[in-house]
C-alpha cells in the first residue's frame, strides 16, 4: 500500500514537473519573439542606451529559462521511462533544441549590430538608418516583464556578458546533442498545419495589404468624403473604387 | 538542430558577396543629417510616418554623391533595392529603384544582407505562419507550397514554429500602430529578397552554393604554413617565361589570325547563327572540292594549321605524293590514330607501325635519328598510347621545316590559291531572314560524316598498300 502510495506521489510529481517545463516553453517563446520585435529596432533611430539595456535584461531571463529548462527536462529524460511521458518530454526536448539554436543566431546578430552601430559618443547616432520607427522597445519591455517561469524567483544567476551567453549556448546544445540520444526526426509535432490564433481580442487588425491599397489611394487625394474609421472596410472600399 | 558530419560532401555555403560591405557603408553614408538623402512622411490614414523618400530623391543623391551621370546612378539604386537596404513601398514586389515620385524607405539593419547572415527556412516558415494566423488565406499560390514543404521537412521543428509565430504576431500587436505598420513592411521586403516569388529576378542569387563556409575563420596550422611554404619555394624554381615574349606571342597571333576571327570580321558570306544560312558550312566541309580563300590563306600561317584542316592535309598529301615523300605523313598519322585509338588496338597498331615504318627495310621507312629510332624501337616492346611521340614530333618538326615551305612555293598550293573561291558577302533584308529562319534544316548526320570519312581511310589503306608483285605478275599475265 505504501509503495503504491509512493509511486502515485512520484507520478505527481513528475507530471507537476512536465507542466513547468510546458509553462517554460511558452515563456522562452514569449522571450525570444520580444527579443526579436526589440532587436528590429537596433541600429535605426529609434536605438538607444534603453532599448540596449532592455536587450540585455531580456536576454538574461531568456539565459535563465534555457538553462533552468534544460536542467530540469535532462533530469525527467534521465528517468528513463517509455510511453506517452517519454515521447511529451522528447517533444519539448526538440523544442528547446531548436529554440536554443533560433535564439543564439538572434543574439549573434545582436551582438554583431550593437559592435556596428556603437552608441558611446554623440556623433555616433548620424550613422543610425532612418527607418520609420518612432518608438523603443517600451511596449515590448512591459510584455517581457509579464512573463513568469517557474524558477525565476529563485535562482539568481548575474547577467552574463554578450559573448559569453553565446558561447554557453554553444555548449549547452553540442551537450544536449550528445549527451541524450533524441533523434530529432523522430518527434512528431502537435500542432496542426495551419494554425489560426487564438482571439483575445476583436479582430482590429487591418492586414498590411489593405492599408497600404488605402495609401496608395490616399496620395491621390480623394479620399476627403472617407471616413477613417479603423473598423469600416466598406468605407475603404469605397475609396478603392473611387 | 542542423547537424553536419564530416561525411557531407554537400554545398552548403553561400559564397561571399563582396559588395554587401560597401553598400553597407553606402547606406550608412545616406543617413547623414547634413548631406544624406532627405526624407520626408507619410501619410497613411490617420497615422503619420517619417522617413519616407521619393525615387527621384535617392537617385539624385547618388548621382551626385558618386558623380555619375543618372542612368548610372539608377542603376546602382536599383542594385541597392534589389539586395534589400531600401525597398519600395509601392508595388512591393518589383524590386527596383524608379526616380520618380514612388515611396522608399530604408530597411533597418537587423533585415540586412549581411554575408554571415543567412536567411534560413525556420525564420521563413515562422514568417508565413504568422501572417497565416493573422489573416487567413493571405498567403500566395508559391507561399502555400513552401508552408506545406515546410510541414512535411521541418516536422519535428513545427510545434516550435507555430509557437513562435504566435508569440512573435502578439509581440507585434503591443507595438504602436505606425511601428507596426513600419515593421510589417520591412518583414515582407526582406523575405521578398531572401525568398524571391517565382519567375522573378533575384540579386541574393549566388548560383551553386560553396563546399567551404567563406565565413569560417581559417585557423592556420603549422602544416598549412609548412605546405605553403613548399608551394612557394618550387614556384621560385619554376621556369619562366618573360611577360614581353609571351605578350609578344600574343600580338603576332592576334595580327595574323585577326580576319579570321568570326567575332572581329564578319564571316564570309554570312554568320550562319545570325542569318539563319548555312552556306557558311556547306562552302567549308571536310572534302569540299574546292575550298574557300580564307581557308587557304590559313594553311599558310603555320604547319599546325594545315595539318588540322583536313582538307589542307588532303591538299599537302597529294603534294608529297607527287614528290614521292609521302611516308612521313603517313607516319604522323599512324602516330595520331595510336594516341587516338582504342586501349585495345594498342598492341596491333604498334606491330604494324613498326612493321610499315620503323623496322630495317621497311617499305616506308622514315628517317629519323638513331636516338629517337632506338627510344622508340625499345618503346614499342611494350607499346602504350604515347610511345611514338618522340618519333612524331622529330617527324614534324622535320616536315615543318622542309617539306612545308616547298609546299608553299609549289604550283599544288598556288593552283589551290587560285582556284579559292571568295564567296560574297550576303545581304539579307526582314523579309528574307525571317524566311530563313522558318526554312532552317538540320544539317547531316554526323554518324554519316563519319561513315564517309571510314569509307575514305578504308581508300586510302588500300592505296597506299604496298603492291603485291606476285597479284601484280598474275594480273599481267592474266592480260596476256
Amino acid at each position: 500500500m505504501n509503495r503504491w502510495r509512493q509511486s502515485v506521489g512520484e507520478i505527481q510529481a513528475r507530471q507537476r514537473q512536465v507542466t513547468e517545463c510546458e509553462r517554460a516553453q511558452v515563456a522562452l517563446s514569449k522571450v525570444t519573439a520580444c527579443f526579436q520585435q526589440m532587436a528590429s529596432s537596433l541600429g535605426s533611430d529609434s536605438d538607444g542606451s534603453s532599448l540596449r539595456e532592455e536587450l540585455a535584461e531580456t536576454r538574461a531571463l531568456a539565459h535563465k529559462i534555457c538553462t533552468g529548462l534544460h536542467r530540469r527536462l535532462l533530469a525527467l529524460l534521465a528517468e528513463g521511462e517509455q510511453g506517452q511521458e517519454r515521447e511529451h518530454v522528447e517533444r519539448m526536448w526538440v523544442f528547446l533544441l531548436t529554440g536554443l539554436e533560433t535564439f543564439q543566431k538572434d543574439l549573434k546578430k545582436v551582438g554583431s549590430l550593437q559592435e556596428f552601430f556603437p552608441l558611446t559618443q554623440r556623433k555616433d547616432r548620424d550613422t543610425l538608418v532612418k527607418t520609420g520607427t518612432s518608438g523603443g522597445a517600451l511596449e515590448i519591455a512591459a510584455r517581457v516583464a509579464t512573463i513568469q517561469t517557474p524558477w525565476l524567483a529563485v535562482e539568481d544567476d548575474q547577467i552574463p556578458d554578450m559573448k559569453t551567453q553565446i558561447s554557453k549556448m554553444d555548449s549547452l546544445m553540442q551537450e544536449m546533442l550528445q549527451r541524450v540520444n533524441v533523434p530529432l526526426w523522430s518527434v512528431e509535432a502537435k500542432q496542426e498545419a495551419w494554425v489560426e490564433d487564438i482571439k483575445d481580442e476583436p479582430d482590429q487588425d487591418e492586414t498590411l495589404e489593405e492599408m497600404m491599397q488605402v495609401e496608395l489611394v490616399s496620395q491621390e487625394g480623394t479620399t476627403s468624403n472617407c471616413c477613417h474609421h479603423p473598423r469600416c472596410k466598406l468605407g475603404c472600399i469605397l475609396c478603392l473604387l473611387n | 538542430m542542423t547537424i553536419r558530419s564530416n561525411r557531407d560532401h554537400g554545398q552548403h555555403y553561400r559564397p561571399r558577396m563582396f559588395c554587401l560591405k560597401k553598400l553597407q557603408e553606402l547606406v550608412v553614408g545616406m543617413q547623414d543629417p547634413k548631406n544624406g538623402v532627405k526624407g520626408s512622411e507619410q501619410k497613411l490614414n490617420i497615422t503619420v510616418i517619417p522617413h519616407v523618400m521619393t525615387g527621384q530623391d535617392i537617385a539624385s543623391w547618388i548621382a551626385n554623391f558618386f558623380k555619375m551621370d543618372a542612368d548610372e546612378a539608377l542603376a546602382m539604386g536599383t542594385m541597392m533595392v534589389a539586395f534589400g537596404y531600401i525597398y519600395p513601398l509601392q508595388n512591393h514586389r518589383k524590386l527596383v529603384l524608379k526616380a520618380d515620385d514612388s515611396f522608399y524607405r530604408f530597411q533597418t539593419p537587423y533585415f540586412w544582407p549581411v554575408q554571415k547572415w543567412l536567411a534560413e527556412d525556420i525564420d521563413y516558415a515562422i514568417y508565413l505562419a504568422k501572417r497565416n494566423i493573422r489573416k487567413k488565406g493571405i498567403l500566395e499560390p508559391y507561399e502555400q507550397e513552401h508552408y506545406n514543404n515546410f510541414n512535411k521537412w521541418l516536422n519535428h521543428k513545427w510545434d516550435f514554429i507555430v509557437l513562435q509565430a504566435q508569440e512573435q504576431y502578439r509581440a507585434g500587436k503591443e507595438r504602436k500602430k505606425a511601428d507596426r505598420v513600419v515593421f510589417d513592411c520591412q518583414e515582407r521586403a526582406y523575405w521578398i529578397v531572401n525568398r524571391p516569388p517565382p519567375r522573378t529576378h533575384s540579386a541574393m542569387d549566388h548560383g551553386l552554393s560553396r563546399l567551404i563556409d567563406p565565413n569560417s575563420e581559417e585557423e592556420q596550422t603549422y602544416d598549412q604554413y609548412r605546405r605553403i611554404n613548399i608551394f612557394l619555394e618550387q614556384a621560385i624554381m619554376r621556369a619562366k617565361v618573360k611577360s614581353s615574349v609571351s605578350l609578344g606571342a600574343f600580338v603576332k597571333y592576334i595580327t595574323t589570325f585577326k580576319n579570321h576571327d568570326p567575332f572581329l570580321s564578319p564571316c564570309l558570306p554570312s554568320n550562319p547563327w545570325q542569318t539563319d544560312d548555312s552556306t557558311y558550312w556547306d562552302i567549308n566541309t571536310r572534302s569540299v572540292e574546292i575550298p574557300t580563300k580564307m581557308r587557304v590563306e590559313r594553311w599558310s600561317f603555320s604547319f599546325f594549321e594545315l595539318l588540322n584542316d583536313p582538307r589542307g592535309r588532303a591538299d599537302f598529301k597529294v603534294f608529297l605524293k607527287k614528290e614521292f615523300s609521302g611516308e612521313n605523313l603517313a607516319f604522323w598519322e599512324a602516330a595520331e590514330e595510336m594516341k587516338w585509338g582504342a586501349a585495345d588496338s594498342m598492341k596491333e597498331k604498334a606491330e604494324t607501325t613498326f612493321k610499315t615504318f620503323l623496322a630495317p627495310g621497311a617499305p616506308r621507312w622514315i628517317n629519323i635519328d638513331g636516338r629517337t629510332m632506338g627510344l622508340t624501337v625499345k618503346g614499342l616492346e611494350h607499346p602504350h598510347r604515347y610511345v611514338l611521340d618522340a618519333a612524331q614530333t622529330h617527324i614534324f618538326m622535320l616536315m615543318k621545316k622542309d617539306t612545308f615551305y616547298r609546299y608553299l612555293k609549289s604550283p599544288v598550293y598556288k593552283d589551290m590559291q587560285k582556284k579559292a573561291i571568295n564567296p560574297e558577302p550576303h545581304n539579307f533584308s526582314e523579309a528574307q531572314l525571317e524566311q530563313n529562319a522558318r526554312n532552317r534544316k538540320p544539317g547531316i548526320d554526323p554518324i554519316i560524316i563519319w561513315q564517309q570519312e571510314q569509307e575514305e581511310k578504308a581508300k586510302a589503306a588500300a592505296a597506299a598498300m604496298p603492291v603485291d608483285v606476285k597479284q601484280m605478275m598474275s594480273k599481267l599475265d592474266r592480260k596476256k
